[in-house]
């Protein structure tokens, strides 16, 4: 009988795990064997992997699920009247022109001829008076998107002057208009919208003018998309696209290496970043979303009340060593100015003050003494002894926020990390313009809208009250800097730069907010399925322009398309028609470079799979250890019922 | 032994089964009652203890303090959030006793139609894991107590003692490595083909898909029944009856069939109490396989607040668990003769 040969328990499992192992181990390197074809710049159908579900992706359902990567998905299926508002002059998009008053208070939009939208039907200055009018009545539901309608600028109401223009009036100059609102707000179709009363439970399939049509949703699973063959920019490379949900980052990298999917829209984590590096199968392209993570103090509780100490706090806080540890030096480590280093509204010389001498040295000055433990007080006579918040479904920002602990012991400031859940977290945080909230700091992650609108700063830092978002951001208080961001929202974007550097100047003296990192943006995909990715600057290569045949021909010109290319060219934008701007882009733009694709070979197995075989080694160890300490045992101390 | 089973066998005997049976029947329905009530009570409240709230999910905290209390009325009133609790309460009974669950403030969509789709999913995957480590569990836990000390009990204990203790993630990942990554048997994600998949290729979609999160699942779920079948076999070993069997010079064969029968009851119990911990502990397999069951949409809407989900979800995670318990306690009579004796008499 088998069983007698084979009934012996542990030789079993030690076997069963030996195969196991062997077969893991011979199966392993003969993977990854890197084929050199030629990466295409169309594709019949795609299929991308997005983080988290968007409802039906319409403005007023999106869930921001899929965060960094919501905007643009949206944008997949809406156009905006310009795009994208990266640039403070974004390119022309539905609006063939707007052009403003003497004083900017009212915009004169004139759309192109013979715009459609996805169902056939004509879109007319209707339906951009629809938008913004929809936008203002329902601004609790646009969520993220009606400030712009609602704040700055403050639009009133508008008139429909002919099918294809319309004039828009707002209560104080707008001079960004053609940036925000103008290449931020999707527009809708007001024979959708027209009487939906509760835009938060619309359920039906999004109709939008964007390059791609949402014909089939499985909930918290699939999106298919179909190209809009009457795009306004041309029919989409990409036929149809099915967007799949996969929430758990591993699992996605790991479909994509199986080919399971073709393109992961999240950036590639740092510790997965040397597998993909070896080449093989997968590509990756360097871009950037202008994501940016930050420790936010409550500026309106004593003693972070005062600049001097959050300055010290700032100066002790090695960020280099930070992105370091955390990203695995796959960051630029954050400016005291606050906005990113990409961003046209950027300080000319960003950067973060690292002294931590000086810091002690102005405690000191400023009456921080420190107590028998080494933690000062407060010339009030309060402890320097701080909680900072982190969300704990961000390993990274936890770790953060201990090595920023860590930084400042020496400085005579203890902070401690408190690590809770999402919704926990902003109740914390929550606070009305009147009362103080509790909480010490917080860490929090903002995406390419918090760097390249150029009225963020006024949104982020304006002191509490009516006007911006400053009680829920850090309570930070200062008049001066009212006055400038204030001064700076009605003035022309050609004029505005000196005044934001004089706001980032003050942010940089008495940091609200110490900036930790700007994320590196490196993404994987499979160039045999689509090559024509486009790396544009603040939206990563997962964005329409990757789509687009414009843009796509003008990043990939045929000579260097290929895998085996190291140097893709920075990206262009309709470079037939705007050459100067591609130029000026291309500055600002990281230049996009295909990391070094070379073929895989049995040596590059030293990436995370490699621990596989340990790791079933050790098992095995561990079940024929125990087995034969169980078995010894028996034999030591025979139980009276066995055979 | 023998006699009891016999005597149930007489037509007197069975009808009067029967009626005990129906009462028994009957008082433990009105107990669930009361017992789904106080869950459904449970299930409102314990969400709106939680810090936090829904119109915080919805948007980024930056826009969401922006926010005046008008707008967000504006949103919680398409969601019927935005009254006071007891109003909210009487308003979700009321809803509850007309079949409607509400609409989830996260998907937008009336909770029903959002746990429908998710519902079949979790009885595919829990259901036919927990068939499995229950027959696995069962067939190998009898195994080890009849042998107790013996090979094959060292060598089943040890494997899923294991397996219990490693955490369900990790196996999970293991096997999404070994067999989609580096094998490339089977999809790395999902529950079912995206397109162009009918009949039996549709079928053949699903399955291969089941496969993996169904193996993690059952070797995280088998711990349990292995043990508890295991120790009610070595007890029931010990019991006298088992020594009578063995003097009348019954088989071996024989004797386990006796003890097999009684050690079937503690099983049962152990079996169809652990649903609803299942149907919770499959989240993370569900999101290390992206498989849209119940588990994952639990946990996503407590992380969002989203309380209508969550009130549907773990109502019908509650009528699960009380289906159970009334199926066990249904069951149990007709498995143990000696419980079914002692309420006859009463």
């Amino acid at each position: 009988m088998i069983r007698r040969h084979f009934r012996h328990g542990t030789v079993r499992v030690v076997l069963v795990t030996a195969v196991l192992g062997a077969l893991v181990s011979t199966v392993g390197p003969q993977l990854g064997g890197a084929g050199t074809v030629p990466a295409p710049l169309t594709a019949a159908k795609l299929r991308i992997a997005v983080p988290g579900a968007e409802n039906n992706v319409t403005p007023f359902t999106i869930t921001f699920g899929s965060t960094p990567n919501t905007h643009d998905f949206l944008n997949l299926v809406y156009d905006t009247l310009f795009w994208s508002q990266v640039k403070p002059e974004p390119d022309s998009w539905l609006a063939e022109s707007a052009e403003p008053n003497a004083d900017y208070t009212s915009w004169t939009v004139k759309l192109k001829p013979g715009l459609t939208w996805q169902d056939g039907k004509p879109l007319t200055a209707d339906d951009i008076l629809f938008t913004f009018d929809y936008y203002l009545t329902y601004k609790g539901s646009a969520g993220r998107y009606s400030h712009h309608v609602a704040d700055v600028p403050p639009y009133t109401s508008g008139e429909v002057l002919d099918p294809l223009t319309v004039r828009l009036d707002f209560s104080a100059p707008a001079p960004q208009f053609r940036s925000l609102p103008g290449a931020d707000l999707a527009i809708i179709p007001k024979h959708q919208w027209e009487g939906i009363t509760d835009p938060k439970t619309m359920t039906d399939l999004p109709i939008g003018s964007g390059p791609y049509q949402v014909v089939e949703i499985q909930p918290d699973q699939l999106y298919r998309l179909k190209a809009n063959p009457n795009h306004v920019m041309g029919k989409p490379t990409v036929d149809e696209l099915e967007l799949v949900v996969v929430k758990d980052p591993a699992a996605a990298f790991a479909a994509l290496q199986t080919g399971d999917i073709d393109m992961v829209a999240n950036n590639v984590p740092p510790e997965l970043r040397d597998e993909f590096a070896g080449g093989g199968d997968v590509a990756m392209l360097k871009g950037s979303k202008f994501e940016s993570t930050q420790m936010f103090f409550n500026a309106r509780k004593e003693p972070l009340s005062d600049p001097i100490l959050r300055k010290a706090i700032s100066m002790s806080t090695d960020l280099q060593a930070i992105v370091d540890t955390v990203l695995l030096g796959q960051g630029v480590p954050g400016s005291d100015t606050f906005i990113h280093p990409d961003s046209p509204w950027a300080a000319p010389t960003p950067g973060h003050e690292y002294d931590p001498a000086a810091a002690v040295k102005s405690l000191d000055d400023a009456g921080y003494v420190a107590g028998a433990d080494g933690v000062r007080s407060s010339p009030a006579g309060t402890k320097l002894e701080f909680s900072i918040l982190v969300n704990s479904f961000a390993p990274g920002d936890i770790r953060a926020a201990q090595l920023v602990a860590e930084q400042t012991l020496a400085l005579g400031v203890k902070f401690t990390v408190e690590s809770l859940d999402p919704a926990t977290l902003r109740e914390r945080r929550a606070s009305t313009v009147d009362a103080v909230p509790e909480y010490d700091a917080y860490v929090s992650t903002l995406e390419a809208h918090a760097h390249v609108d150029p009225d963020a700063l006024y949104y982020f830092f304006h002191s509490p009250g009516a006007k911006g978002f400053g009680v829920s951001v850090s309570g930070f208080t200062n008049a001066s800097f009212d006055g400038v961001v204030e001064g700076a929202t009605i003035i022309p974007l050609d004029e505005r730069a000196d005044e934001l550097n004089t706001a980032e100047e003050i942010l940089a003296d008495e940091i609200p907010g110490m900036s930790l990192w700007y994320r590196t943006g490196e993404y994987a995909y499979r160039p045999a399925a689509y090559g024509g990715w486009v790396s544009d600057p603040g939206h990563g290569i997962f964005t329409k322009r990757s789509f687009l045949p414009d843009t796509v021909a003008a990043a990939h010109p045929p000579e260097v398309v290929a895998v085996a290319v190291t140097e893709a060219p920075a990206v262009t934008e309709a470079s037939a028609v705007e050459p100067a701007t591609a130029a000026t882009e291309a500055a600002v733009a990281p230049a996009a470079t295909v990391v070094a694709a070379t073929p895989a070979d049995s040596s590059g197995e030293d990436n995370g799979g490699s621990a596989l075989p340990w790791v079933v080694g050790i098992g095995a160890v561990g079940i024929a250890g125990g087995g034969l300490l169980m078995r010894s045992r028996r034999k030591t101390a025979p139980t009276d019922d066995d055979d | 032994m023998l006699d009891v089973v016999d005597a149930s066998a007489s037509p007197s005997a069975r009808s009067r089964v029967a009626v005990t049976a129906g009462r028994h029947a009957l008082s433990t329905g009105v107990r669930y009652l009361i017992v789904l009530f106080v869950a459904v009570s449970l299930n409102f409240a314990m969400p709106r203890l939680a810090p936090g709230n829904v119109v915080d999910y919805l948007m980024p905290p930056e826009s969401a303090g922006s926010l005046t209390e008008a707008d967000r009325q504006q949103v919680l009133q398409q969601f019927g959030l935005d009254q006071p609790a007891p109003q909210q309460y009487v308003h979700y009974l009321n809803r509850l006793v007309h079949g409607d669950l509400m609409v989830s403030a996260r998907y937008g969509r009336p909770v029903r139609d959002v746990l429908f789709e998710r519902v079949g999913w979790t009885v595919l995957l829990v259901g036919s894991s927990l068939l499995i480590a229950t027959l696995i569990g069962v067939f190998l836990g009898f195994r080890s107590g009849w042998r107790r000390g013996g090979r094959n009990d060292v060598g089943a204990l040890s494997a899923v003692l294991l397996a219990d203790s490693t955490p369900p993630f990790f196996v999970g990942s293991m096997l999404l490595l070994v067999f989609s990554v580096r094998l490339g048997w089977v999809p790395t994600f999902g529950a079912r083909p995206w397109s162009g998949a009918q009949g039996m290729a549709l079928i053949g979609g699903i399955l291969e898909r089941l496969v993996l999160p169904l193996i993690t699942l059952v070797i995280a779920s088998i711990g349990p029944v292995f043990l508890v079948a295991r120790s009610a076999m070595i007890s029931e070993l010990q019991e006298d009856y088992i020594l009578g069997a063995e003097a009348r010079g019954l088989t071996p064969a024989q004797v386990r069939r006796h003890a097999q029968r009684n050690a079937v009851l503690p099983v049962s119990t152990i079996v169809l109490m652990s649903i609803g911990t299942l149907v919770g502990g499959a989240a993370v397999v569900e999101s290390v396989f992206s498989y849209p069951g119940l588990g994952r949409l639990i946990y996503e809407s407590v992380v969002a607040r989203d309380y209508p989900v969550i009130q549907g979800a773990a109502l019908l995670l509650v009528l699960g668990v009380v289906l159970a318990n009334f199926l066990n306690d249904m069951l149990y009579p007709l498995l143990d003769p000696r419980v079914r004796g002692r309420r006859g008499r009463r």
